[in-house]
């Protein structure tokens, strides 16, 4: 995380702002035709982390988060895509035990994103988030622990392109959503409603995800098993995520889209579901 | 575009690019500022690059009912003049609450909807012909 220091001119803006009260609406048009847009205008998706929408769960109900967590953080191999795979479903888990606030859960999480991270090659990138999770979980800070996780995530795929694998931090990402993905739906289904349905009603996610997979340069990464079973994964899940209004979400999809993530899960951390 | 954890790799080359994006970046954390203080969570990724006075962008992005956002924008550019504004995938505004274009300037979303919205970034005035622009967005559960 980057810390926040108040440049002068900053600090006069804002000064300024407060004092003749400029908080009033901007004056962007009412409507505007996204297909007047360019490609190339249009800016890619940033992947939320997973506490954005766990934090939405929390609020429609009272989930169980330490239910939700799994027993084991999976095993490694030596290929490269799947410990990518691994370690984005290792973060998601660990925004998973801060919502449980279990401190001796997100410490094991942390150094187990280290450990992973060392087998790619960036663990420098992670040492001190790795140390700061541990502290922070100690003092039970969760806000800040779940920032150390987000920042985790960044640092691991922002070094990961410094060594030219861009290909492989996407994988990253993608394993941090399946295992998002399969907590979401773990508890839609326990209290299933339309507004926690809604919630899986991610079509630009879903787009990304399966352009990134499709368009893989590498072709090791390209073939790789998990990498086609998540392509395959992805064209499931992509009908039952609702239409243009995410409505139409129906329990049985929940149920297959849990399934889908659970056994892809399975895949990934080498111990079925 | 790139966004900005591409520009990352400009730095590790050494290029005077990155300088524009990291202050811009620090002014965007500088919009997200008053919102940290009011409980949100600012997101470590970002987006941002440069843009001629009255380009747009378009940054996509997934929003969740049920959670409030501040998209925070801003520049390193002195007098330069910038909005960002929300819509969802039909095209109609969904901006609840901005402040004024500016050097820092940032739109808060409640969304109506899961799903794909669209922040417009627009470099309204500037005195130079290239603006360097970043995004931030913060949440919090409504």
């Amino acid at each position: 995380m980057k810390t926040p220091k108040l440049p002068p001119t900053a600090a006069a803006i804002l000064a300024a702002a407060a004092t003749i009260g400029l908080l009033a609406a901007q004056q962007g048009p009412e409507t505007i035709d996204l297909e007047a847009f360019p490609a190339q205008s249009i800016d890619e998706v940033v992947v939320p982390v997973p506490s954005e929408v766990f934090v939405v769960l929390d609020k429609l109900g009272n989930p169980n988060w330490r239910r939700e967590l799994r027993g084991s953080l999976g095993k490694q191999t030596t290929n490269r895509a799947q410990v990518a795979l691994l370690l984005g479903t290792v973060i998601a888990e660990g925004f998973v035990a801060v919502e449980a606030e279990d401190p001796e859960r997100v410490k094991e999480i942390g150094r187990r994103v280290l450990s992973l991270s060392k087998a790619i090659n960036v663990e420098k990138a992670v040492l001190e988030r790795a140390n700061s999770i541990t502290d922070k979980a100690e003092a039970k800070d969760w806000q800040a622990v779940r920032k150390e996780f987000d920042g985790a995530l960044q640092d691991v795929k922002g070094a990961m392109q410094e060594l030219g694998d861009d290909e492989l931090a996407q994988l990253v990402s993608v394993g941090g959503w399946i295992r998002g993905t399969e907590v979401l739906t773990s508890i839609v289904n326990k209290t299933f409603t339309a507004d926690g349905a809604e919630l899986l009603h991610q079509p630009a996610l879903l787009e990304f995800f399966s352009d990134k997979l499709s368009g893989l340069s590498n072709r090791r990464l390209a073939n790789d098993a998990l990498v086609l079973d998540i392509r395959r994964m992805l064209d499931r899940i992509e009908p039952l995520i609702g239409d243009g209004d995410g409505a139409g979400i129906t329990p049985e999809g929940v149920k297959r889209i849990h399934r889908l993530t659970g056994e892809m899960v399975g895949k990934i951390t080498l111990q079925g579901t | 575009m790139k966004k900005l954890l591409a520009a990352a790799l400009l730095l590790a080359a050494g290029t005077a690019a990155w300088a524009y994006v990291d202050d811009a970046l620090s002014f965007a954390y500088e919009a997200a500022t008053p919102y940290v203080k009011r409980g949100f969570n600012v997101r470590e990724d970002a987006w941002g690059g440069d843009l001629g006075v009255q380009d747009k962008q378009a940054v996509k992005a997934q929003l969740f009912k049920g959670n409030e956002y501040w998209f925070c924008l801003g520049t390193d550019v002195k007098r330069a003049v910038l909005s960002v504004n929300v819509y969802d995938s039909k095209g109609q505004l969904v901006n609840a609450e901005a402040t004024r274009p500016g050097q820092l300037t940032a739109v808060r979303i409640a969304p109506q909807r899961t799903g794909t919205y669209y922040a417009i970034v627009t470099i309204l005035k500037s005195p130079e012909e290239r603006t360097g622009w970043a995004l931030v967005y913060a949440y919090k559960a409504k």
